[in-house]
């Protein structure tokens, strides 16, 4: 086997490897997901091809719910596309690591671009190369066989599980995204974002807002580009005048 | 129906992740819009896991108690200590269950 080949399987490898914890943490979500569409009367087929296709979370969630209502087509799809709104920032803020690709490359780490694999390549050096593409994509669909297989066993199991949301299980995921995020926050300005985003979703979910999480993150990433700015300008007012001397 | 309502969500959620990876959009962010987008992983992360701590049953969170908010504590300092993302989970989990289910 040549060098480069043993170097792209090596890296393929530790990307599957090292988006394990997130496929931990989402255990129950996923059973809960494919389970769910059992109980609200979805043939197996459809409920395989919700994460299949759909491969969401929360769109996946409320969509199964919806549904099974007779929802109108419309409102649907509407909910569904709020949801997933947040994938635009995910999109801007690797636009210009991954545009440059061949476009089957691109069709696929979009295809896997979930909310894990975002977290997981939020490095500056993330995504940047062919070998970290390879890391990024086989993390990526580490994490869509990991979704899919929680599913498959929701749907198996289906109406014989308990109400999986009131058992707080849905703790984990938030204890991945805190080591994710806590050990991250390096600088003023990240600390800023951090806080304001804290506190903006909780209220704004408390509002019952569907946008509630991207008008957050939109709110807080300013605050944390203006606290950026006011450093630098207060680095240069202290700087300059010795400089002078 | 269902099928169908399912194959245009998935069009509409594979658009929402590849629409900014299409390099033909006329767009081109310059280095100020570059630097405002780097803020996005911590900003929507934090806004992904403090609801699911602070609002439950579509309230706040007031208790000092609550074993969400306990746990929360013991997964931010063992990430601070550790920055491993499995000691995290794994003590964070565990004082979890014990608040919750054995204390």
């Amino acid at each position: 086997m040549s060098l480069k080949k043993q170097a792209t399987k090596k890296m393929a490898f530790k990307g599957f490897v090292d988006m394990l914890p997130l496929n931990l943490a989402v255990i129950p979500w996923g059973i809960l997901c494919g389970s769910l569409a059992i109980q609200r009367d979805f043939s197996v087929l459809e409920a395989l091809l919700m994460p299949l296709l759909v491969f969401a979370g929360a769109a996946q969630l409320i969509a199964t719910e919806l549904i099974a209502s007779n929802t109108p087509l419309a409102t649907i799809l509407f909910t569904v596309f709020i949801i997933s709104s947040r994938h635009f920032l995910y999109g801007l803020a690797l636009r210009d690591k991954l545009k440059a690709l061949p476009l089957t490359k691109r069709l696929s780490i979009a295809f896997v671009l979930t909310d894990e694999l975002f977290a997981l390549s939020t490095k500056k050096k993330s995504l940047r190369g062919r070998l970290r593409i390879t890391y990024g994509f086989s993390a990526g669909l580490s994490f869509y066989f990991g979704w899919l297989l929680w599913n498959i066993i929701g749907i198996i199991a289906g109406s014989f599980l308990p109400d999986l949301t009131t058992m707080g299980l849905d703790f984990a995921i938030a204890a991945t995204f805190i080591a994710l995020v806590i050990p991250s926050i390096t600088t003023l300005p990240t600390l800023v974002t951090v806080i304001v985003a804290a506190i903006l979703s909780v209220i704004f979910k408390l509002w019952h807002w569907q946008l509630d999480l991207v008008v957050a993150s939109l709110i807080a990433m300013c605050c944390g580009y203006v606290a950026l700015q006011l450093q630098i300008k207060f680095k240069n007012a202290v700087t300059k005048p010795r400089s002078i001397l | 129906m269902t099928l169908l309502i399912i194959l245009m969500m998935a069009v509409i959620t594979f658009i929402t992740r590849y629409l900014f990876l299409h390099p033909r959009l006329p767009i081109k962010l310059g280095p100020k819009v570059s630097c405002f987008l780097n803020f996005s992983a911590p900003a929507v992360l934090t806004a992904i896991w403090v609801p699911i701590i602070f609002v439950q049953d579509e309230r706040l969170v007031t208790s000092v108690f609550d074993p969400y908010l306990i746990a929360t504590m013991s997964a931010i300092l063992v990430s601070i200590i550790t920055k491993n993302i499995y000691w995290t989970i794994l003590i964070s989990v565990t004082a979890f269950t014990m608040v919750r289910y054995v204390l």
